[in-house]
């Protein structure tokens, strides 16, 4: 038995330090945005071509890279282990997720566009360009953000067992 | 409501990482324990085990393609245990710190 205050205080470290290690495996790894970011360019570059050829296997090829990078980092992140968490946490979560997507589209749309309005070479790559920052910058804030919720409710649950009454045995 | 308890089982080093683990997770992958925490297959199997004869682990068994996975969840029980065990060391935590301001308080004559 933890007969110490101290024992006990290293044994609540552990815990903790457990409880963020599973945290950390359950988020995809920070190159992934990268890699992503780096597709979404090459498409824009692809586009500005001009080249049927050029354009007919890059951006397919890149398309693919994406769709298999998501395909295999994500389920293997799961294949690994779940992280234990509310539901409200999972949709709090997942609404960040397609809120980047949004933000990364509406970002290369309004970018490209109003380059293209303004006759500017390269509308593609540079609205790319500037959805890709926004993914390198969002991406890891995500991850971020669904690390504090999780982290957050790890320590609830472990509150809500101190606020459990009775008596030690 | 669980009441605090303090578990031999689960104060074990070993054992308290494996659960502790598991309880951050709905399910973990068998290799993911066994690398994590840098213990053998023996090792973490033997500890499984014991947790699973206390009813603490649930184990899940089954194949992905032709390759085996197993993996290992707290069962409710278990996350009781847990739950019921960090209690306790709250509790001690915080009567040693009773027992320390109570020691560092100036005795009246």
């Amino acid at each position: 038995m933890a007969d110490t205050g101290t024992e006990a205080v290293a044994e609540l470290a552990e815990i903790r330090r457990r409880q963020e290690q599973v945290i950390k495996a359950g988020l995809v790894p920070f190159w992934y945005w990268w890699v992503m970011a780096a597709a979404i360019v090459v498409i824009g570059a692809a586009r500005d071509s001009g080249d049927l050829v050029v354009e007919a296997v890059v951006i397919p090829l890149a398309a693919l890279v994406m769709a298999v990078l998501a395909g295999t980092k994500i389920p293997e992140v799961r294949r690994r282990v779940k992280v234990y968490s509310a539901p409200q946490s999972d949709s709090r979560v997942a609404l960040a997720t397609i809120g980047m997507i949004v933000l990364v589209d509406l970002v290369i749309i309004s970018v490209a566009g109003s380059l293209v309005a303004n006759h500017v070479h390269h509308p593609g790559t540079i609205g790319c360009a500037a959805g890709a920052a926004v993914l390198v910058i969002a991406g890891p804030l995500v991850n971020a953000y669904s690390r504090k919720v999780m982290l957050r409710q790890a320590r609830q649950q472990l509150t809500n067992a101190t606020q459990a009454g009775g008596s030690t045995t | 409501m669980s009441t605090a308890r303090f578990d031999e089982l689960i104060h074990a080093p070993t054992r308290l990482e494996i659960v502790s683990l598991l309880a951050a997770a709905q399910w973990a992958d068998f290799k993911y324990i066994r690398d994590e925490l840098g213990l053998s297959d023996s090792a973490l199997s033997k500890q499984l085990s014991t947790l699973e004869s206390a009813g603490y682990v649930q184990i899940r068994k089954r194949f992905v393609g032709k390759r085996p996975r197993t993996s290992a969840s707290l069962s409710p029980a278990g996350r009781q245990a847990f739950e019921q065990h960090v209690a306790a060391l709250q509790r001690i935590i915080a009567r040693s710190q009773q027992n320390a301001d109570a020691g560092a308080r100036p005795s009246s004559v």
